[in-house]
């Protein structure tokens, strides 16, 4: 075990200071410490609350010493994304409009951790109003890749993605709508889930588009992204869309062994012009799976550039229909990119959004069926490792829509799918950045995934390495 | 479905009650426009029976491999 608490995982942690191996305060200040020498290299905290920590520490410390421990995560200190409701907190949503904005409620997934036994770090920084991913933000700055400054976190769970490569959380919960988990850990080298629509509560987490936005966690290993959903889903009475599906034993899914699984791999679109560096690690992760007794196959998919079409019209319309208030109100007071996709919506006429909400059923379908044979999909997380800052810094300009759709090329289909999907670190390129894959499944079926991804990282050391400040 | 012009998309955001410039009409067009051209082989297709909700319905049908 590690004499720097902090760079425990989270399953580790819980259980050091459930056994008394470390307290809740000494857990805390080892994290406290990096974000110290980290936050001012990364900027990946939105803000960092030590007197607020170290007191919840204490009392964790109290009530353990009483034999009174909350739950399976009793005096874990963790840090979210700027945009979970936390009543009595400011929570920015990354933007200037909600600078000062104070929450009313707690947002269930955050209030599930708590009740688990969680302490609050702080608050993390994220893309302004999660519209974005690249991890620019024009009112609080960028946040930095802790494996390479000068490059982007992807976004738009860019604090998320930062501060746990960093070691600075041992996990934050994310969002994703076309893609904001899976980027930043693909980017910097974390185990992202993208979960089932529905299948964690958004009730207090604030809204991009109500039909695509997903809760889910980042992490260091799928084990501990098993133990996080286990604790956040299920049906919630704030939340009419969060699916009543059963909730199953995660962490037990991520014991079994993938012999005899049988994997896909897509014969085209997402192996289309790769990076050479993430086409040879999308091939070594391939023949880690084969070594650990998985079938590899392939597949062909129906039309994914379609599907990335539909994603994009239904986001704009909902975008713009959160929005339109403040766009008409305060439309100096966004960001340049973000103004301009918000204003895309405005575009697109309501028949044409309808269509896109019309064919969703059909096309989950044809995927559907196109995968049947196999029990997951592994595809790339980008096409690319992490661009720099310079390069992706594209505002509004003519090119901004280009970066944005190939940065997102992988990920938005599943979206609008509303399938989960599982990010883990497989690689590193030459020049040392992190590349990671998605692992595709069916919906409510992300014990497939978890199990998938536990098998592959027991099997590679990639989800432990940990970056040193530069 | 053809994707809008800067000038449709200056009518369509003055209906909607949030007008923009020509310029920033040109801009969103350009920004749209791929996402138009990559729906069109599906938009006006759709059967007319056919509802939102049967993503729900596809979602939660058990499916094994």
């Amino acid at each position: 075990m590690s004499a720097e608490p902090a760079l425990l995982s989270l399953t580790e942690v819980a259980q050091a200071i459930a056994q008394k191996r470390f307290s809740s305060r000494e857990v805390t200040k080892s994290c406290l410490d990096r974000i110290e020498q980290w936050q001012p290299r990364l900027n990946a905290f939105m803000a960092v609350e030590p007197d607020e920590a170290l007191a919840a520490a204490d009392a964790a410390d109290a009530a353990l010493a009483k034999g009174n421990a909350r739950g399976a995560l009793h005096g874990v200190p963790l840090a979210h994304k700027d945009m979970y409701y936390d009543a009595g907190k400011i929570v920015t949503c990354g933007s200037k409009i909600r600078r000062d904005f104070v929450a009313t409620s707690t947002s269930t997934a955050l209030q599930r951790l708590k009740d688990a036994g969680t302490i609050r770090l702080g608050s993390l920084q994220m893309v302004e109003f999660a519209y974005g991913p690249t991890g620019h933000n024009t009112h609080y700055g960028a946040v930095h890749n802790p494996w390479g400054l000068d490059h982007i976190t992807g976004g738009s769970s860019s604090g998320s993605g930062s501060a746990v490569a960093a070691r600075l959380t041992f996990a934050a919960l994310g969002s994703d709508t076309g893609g904001s988990i899976r980027m930043p850990a693909h980017f910097c080298g974390v185990t992202g889930l993208k979960t089932t629509y529905g299948r964690i509560s958004r009730a207090g987490a604030m809204p991009l588009s109500q039909s695509l936005d997903t809760v889910g966690p980042l992490a260091r290993t799928a084990l501990d992204c098993a133990l996080l959903l286990g604790l956040m889903a299920g049906a919630d009475p704030h939340d009419p869309t969060a699916a009543a599906e059963p909730v199953p034993d995660y962490v037990a899914a991520t014991r079994e062994s993938i012999k005899g699984l049988t994997i896909g791999v897509p014969s085209a679109f997402y192996v289309d012009d790769l990076d050479p560096e993430v086409e040879r690690i999308l091939d070594e992760t391939i023949s880690v799976l084969k070594r650990e007794g998985a079938n590899i196959v392939q597949v062909e998919l129906p039309d994914q550039r379609q599907l990335t079409a539909a994603a994009q019209l239904v986001v704009a319309v909902e975008a713009a229909a959160f929005h339109k208030r403040w766009l008409i109100e305060r439309p100096q007071d966004y960001g340049p990119q973000v103004l301009m996709r918000l204003q895309n919506g405005l575009a697109i006429p309501g028949v044409s959004y309808l269509e896109a909400m019309r064919w969703r059923g059909p096309a989950l379908a044809a995927y559907l069926a196109a995968v049947a044979g196999t029990d997951a999909v592994i595809v790339p997380g980008a096409p690319v490792p992490a661009p720099t800052l310079a390069e992706s810094d594209v505002g509004n300009g003519p090119g901004a829509e280009a970066v944005i759709q190939r940065l997102t090329r992988f990920t938005r289909p599943v979206n609008y799918l509303g399938l989960p999907s599982l990010a883990i670190p497989s690689g590193f390129t030459k020049t040392g950045l992190p590349v990671g894959m998605q692992v595709i499944g069916r919906s409510f079926d992300e014990a497939m995934l978890l199990r998938i991804g536990a098998a592959f990282q027991r099997a590679t050391d990639f989800h432990e390495r940990v970056p040193e400040p530069a | 479905m053809t994707k809008p012009t800067p000038k449709e998309i200056k009518a369509i955001a003055d209906v909607a009650g949030v007008p923009v410039d020509a310029e920033v009409a040109t801009r969103v067009a350009n920004s749209i426009g791929p996402a138009f051209e990559g729906f069109a082989a599906i938009a006006g297709t759709l059967p007319f029976d056919l509802e939102p909700a049967s993503f729900v319905v596809v979602q939660t049908t058990k499916v094994s491999k």
